[in-house]
């Protein structure tokens, strides 16, 4: 009985066999696609390598561990705080402005932008040179990387958190895009529970890392490792975009639009 | 011991104007490399003199070596005595 119900909940059916407020797709639907869009957003390594840089520059730097973990702690909670923040500001700019004609140009837009930005990922989301060399412009790789060195108190880290998700936004606003029109078409409690689903999952590789630099791992390992995954990890973040955008292609544009087709005939 | 004081290093791509070699800045440089990858500060220290002994013999007779150069020696020797650190000293500039 108890997994009856907890089927019905799941996929969104209440006593009487109707469907709840969810319009395209049911809850269990819903959060697997966050939780894809959720794994794109995290192999994006620019906050990994400014974690890394972060790290490597306190330890060298003979400051304490309590402080390590302190900078490691207030860096990952920055990325925490303008993750949830740039999703639930998506999240609830989609859902003043999209009705349901809206609705469908908008999955058009965010397929066509996936595409895009898988195929941008394959290209050039790596540069092609030694190390963990990322698309950024230089002179915005320089500052970041200088002010990383230099950061020294809590709050100067949060920032620098805050700031390593403003400079990726142009990577991952898609699977923040397809997050938020997924997480419209819920209910407010499912949307607050999609929203922290999301923030974790897209964490996870921060939270790696700095469990295992706290645990005292060398940063020599975590960036050699990472140098010898980075074109696995470009290639799986194209390829995931991709995949993901033609599914959402098939599943929000073209079926809606073939069942209205056939409907009306 | 050379006078190192009179070797003038020029800096990367050569917008920054030249200056005079500082041994404590190459020692500074790769003891934080060696400390980043958790090696004890007694063999940290003991890297750090030897590469700079090493540089320092290298560039003892010639009055003008690029940063570049100075950072490849150090890097050649780090490698043979310190292979973690060595390799975070040469990418440190290729992560972001």
């Amino acid at each position: 009985m108890y997994l009856f119900c907890l089927y019905r909940y799941a996929y969104g059916i209440n006593s009487v066999g109707l469907y709840l407020k969810i319009k395209h797709m049911n809850i269990l639907d819903a959060f697997i696609i966050v939780a894809v869009a959720a794994l794109i957003h995290a192999s994006f390594q620019l906050s990994v390598s400014m974690l890394t840089m972060l790290s490597s520059h306190t330890i060298g730097a003979k400051r304490s561990h309590a402080r390590l973990l302190g900078l490691t702690n207030a860096f990952t909670f920055g990325v925490m705080v303008m993750t949830i923040l740039v999703l639930s500001t998506i999240s609830l700019i989609m859902q003043l402005s999209l009705n349901d004609s809206a609705n469908l140009i908008a999955w058009v837009a965010t397929c066509g932008l996936m595409f895009g930005l898988g195929i941008s990922v394959w290209i050039f989301y790596y540069r092609k040179e030694q190390g963990t060399t990322l698309w950024l412009p230089r002179s915005l790789a320089r500052y970041l990387s200088d002010r990383t060195k230099a950061t020294k108190q809590a709050g100067e880290a949060f920032g620098l958190g805050v700031s390593s998700v403003i400079a990726e936004l142009l990577f991952i606003a898609a699977p923040i895009m397809v997050s938020a029109l997924v997480l419209v078409e819920l209910s407010p409690i499912w949307q607050l529970t999609g929203i922290a689903f999301y923030t974790l999952i897209s964490l996870l590789p921060l939270f790696i890392v700095s469990g295992l630099i706290g645990s005292g791992h060398k940063i020599s390992h975590i960036q050699r490792w990472r140098e010898q995954n980075k074109s696995f990890l470009q290639f799986i973040a194209g390829s995931s975009l991709v995949a993901l955008g033609f599914y959402l292609y098939v599943d929000q544009v073209l079926t809606p639009t073939v069942m209205a087709a056939a409907g009306s005939l | 011991m050379p006078n190192t004081s009179l070797i003038d290093v020029v800096k990367r791509g050569g917008k920054r104007p030249t200056e005079h070699f500082d041994r404590e800045k190459l020692y500074a440089s790769v003891l934080a490399a060696c400390l980043s990858v958790r090696s004890p500060q007694g063999m940290a220290e003991s890297a750090a003199d030897s590469v700079c002994g090493t540089v320092i013999a290298w560039c003892a007779n010639k009055p003008e070596v690029t940063s570049d150069d100075l950072r490849r020696v150090a890097a050649n020797h780090l490698t043979v005595i310190h292979p973690e650190a060595a390799y975070l000293y040469k990418h440190h500039r290729l992560v972001l």
